[in-house]
């Protein structure tokens, strides 16, 4: 598996790992249906965005580490750009989606935590699929 | 645009080549060694350069390296 597959399965894991606990507990009614500025999730949320970040961060060393190592850590070339090329390309699709959705949609139906947790799952949702593409795309032509 | 296949014969070659290993080979054309496994198993398409460079290491022309097989009646 190379350098980059990895990082993209650390990611894809780190997401599900932090962000799938916090969107099933925001989306339950209760939290959504309380009052602005509810800073409860708000704590959850940082919370949930630091845990995300250390996992990335001592994941990332390590796996640079072993690489390191093993002297396959090589600077990116073409494969590994069209790769990458073609993940953000794909997320793109879903930020915008998302962004028309939760800024040209939501607002005439919802309010407060509901656009802010659906703005931040899109992001997520966007995040996913680019290093879901990512991982995909190195199986797909490995 | 019409479709074919790319065969290729980097295996055959490295062999041919002191058993040159595909990290080898990568290092000197500035590929990785997925890339190099990928390219040989016919899963991916280098670009033209990096299939010169190729051909270079192995002092062949391209056609010695890549074959095309049109699928065109």
């Amino acid at each position: 598996m190379s350098y980059r597959e990895k990082l993209a399965w650390l990611s894809l894991a780190a997401m599900v790992l932090t962000f799938g606990p916090y969107f099933a507990f925001a989306g339950q009614s209760s939290e959504m249906a309380k009052p602005m500025p509810n800073l409860r999730l708000l704590w959850l949320f940082a919370a949930t965005a630091v845990v995300q970040m250390v996992i990335q961060g001592v994941g990332r060393w390590w796996i640079r580490h072993k690489e390191r190592l093993a002297g396959d850590l090589q600077p990116p070339d073409e494969r590994d750009l069209a790769i990458e090329y073609r993940s953000v390309r794909a997320a793109y699709g879903v930020l915008i989606a998302g962004t028309i959705l939760v800024g040209c949609v939501m607002p005439f139906n919802s309010g407060g935590w509901q656009i802010i947790n659906a703005a931040l799952a899109m992001i997520v949702a966007a995040e996913m699929v680019h290093y879901a593409t990512v991982v995909f795309s190195y199986r797909r032509y490995a | 645009m019409n479709s074919g296949t790319i065969s290729n014969r980097i295996r055959t070659l490295r062999f041919e080549n002191g058993e040159m290993s595909q990290t080898e080979l990568g290092r000197r054309i500035g590929l990785t060694r997925q890339t190099l496994a990928a390219i040989e198993a016919g899963k991916y398409s280098p670009s033209l350069e990096a299939a010169f460079l190729i051909a270079e290491v192995f002092k062949v022309d391209l056609q010695g390296v890549f074959q095309w097989k049109s699928n065109a009646k």
